[in-house]
């Protein structure tokens, strides 16, 4: 299935996914707290650009990533600018899309299994409080393998009512799916059950 | 899950308040006293509630459960595929908060919440999975964070709603649901979030995000119809099972 990330070799894809998880984290929230002022705007653009640069992801991605941000730079900026001064809508903007490029530094360098093995380890102190960790990670998983079961799923359903010469609306597509979705979940169950999953 | 987690510290430390209490207090004159004083005697009682406790989640979430949770947040990630039928009438609307009212108006509120915690994982973990196939961590510090996480809480808040007082499901207690939950409880922690975060006034934030109110109200009108057709098509869908 498709992914957010990027492959490459840099020392910063090779890091351990907890620890970089962790120190992406603080950046971003010290980012966060930035003051709404120019300077505030600056120092976060800078920060983006120097994360980019030292994490040798590169500053094309940024540019991507800077892209990929645009509605949220257009609607934030947009009404800030027409009821806030100057000052504050820039500021405000720059440090929102600071934070959410930065952290995306995450899982354009991380495989999503290294992150959901990550999860899981982060989730052992945990255990305590009942929560099982390997039933966690058989969700996450059952889930990842089902959303190509049911796009296919979908796909049918479309295809069925297309071929009926049905209207296509968002109700009369969703009530089949459902239930052919539904049902391949008790399918599932039963055979989770089957498996000595209980 | 880590939702899961936080309740049971808080109800332990309560418990351990309420047995401190007790024992500073030396005539109590509630009924409960043998309740409060068996437990005192036997030192190692520490492990025991915590046994039961992950007892209790364990027969909670069994694998029907864990199939439908997963099964649905995969359900969530269909619904934010840039699709035909998420276009209604001429206005592209996605379709995915229409999967947050379904998952509580069907699975309850549990199963319901415990779902959009599995689909936001799964995005935190870098799937491209939300609406315009937008994913990652970054999704979480964003001005629309607060609406990713108010899913959790008004999936659960409808289905709380829509299956009180058991399994009948009736139109007035899905409408009332599917619109408190859906709508309301995601605004109320959305917009809070979005100001905090783009450091916008609050009545601006609010105003703004009102855009989107005739869409999620067209949305939860879907929803009611759409879970008042499933219980007849497929009625196996609402049917908890036998709890012990």
């Amino acid at each position: 299935m498709l992914t957010l990330y990027r492959p490459g070799t840099s020392w910063f894809y090779r890091a351990p996914a907890g620890p970089k998880a962790f120190v992406l984290l603080l950046v971003v929230l010290a980012v966060s707290l930035l003051p709404s002022t120019y300077l505030s705007a600056a120092i976060a653009g800078a920060v983006t650009v120097l994360a980019y640069i030292v994490s040798r992801v590169g500053v094309a991605e940024l540019g991507h990533q800077v892209v990929a941000t645009r509605w949220i730079i257009v609607i934030t900026f947009g009404f800030q600018v027409l009821f806030l001064p100057m000052e504050s809508a820039i500021a405000n903007t720059a440090r929102v899309v600071a934070a959410i490029v930065i952290a995306a530094l995450l899982v354009l360098t991380t495989r999503v299994g290294d992150l959901l093995d990550a999860f899981e380890r982060g989730l052992r102190p945990f255990t305590r409080f009942g929560l099982d960790p390997a039933r966690v990670a058989l969700v996450l998983a059952v889930a990842i393998t089902t959303i190509p079961v049911l796009t296919r799923l979908a796909v049918g359903v479309r295809e069925a009512q297309r071929a009926r010469g049905a209207r296509a609306g968002l109700r009369s597509f969703v009530i089949p799916f459902l239930v052919v979705s539904l049902k391949h979940a008790d399918e599932l169950g039963d055979a989770l059950t089957a498996r000595g999953v209980s | 899950m880590t939702e899961q987690g936080a309740p049971t510290p808080d109800t332990q430390a309560t418990a351990a308040g309420e047995t401190a209490s007790a024992a500073a207090a030396p005539t109590p004159p509630r009924p409960a006293p043998p309740r409060t004083t068996a437990p005192r005697t036997t030192p190692p009682r520490t492990t025991a509630p915590r046994t039961t406790t992950s007892a209790a989640n364990r027969s909670r979430v069994d694998a029907t459960d864990i199939a439908r949770i997963a099964v649905f947040a995969a359900i969530m990630a269909v619904l934010g595929l840039p699709a035909g039928f998420a276009v209604f009438g001429s206005v592209p609307i996605t379709a995915q908060t229409l999967g947050v009212m379904l998952a509580g108006a069907i699975l309850g509120a549990w199963r319901g919440a415990l779902s959009m915690i599995v689909f936001l994982v799964l995005v935190a973990l870098g799937l491209p999975l939300l609406a315009g196939g937008r994913g990652g961590i970054g999704q979480f510090v964003g001005p629309s964070a607060g609406y990713l996480f108010g899913w959790i809480i008004g999936a659960f808040v409808i289905g709380v709603i829509v299956h009180a007082g058991g399994r009948k499901l009736t139109w007035l207690r899905t409408s009332v649901g599917v619109v408190v939950g859906g709508i309301a409880v995601v605004y109320a922690i959305g917009i809070p979030v979005q100001a905090l975060v783009t450091r916008a006034p609050l009545g601006l934030t609010t105003l703004q995000s009102l855009v989107f109110l005739p869409g999620d109200l067209i949305k939860a009108v879907i929803t009611v119809l759409i879970t008042m057709t499933l219980v007849r098509a497929y009625p196996r869908a609402f049917r908890s099972r036998a709890r012990a």
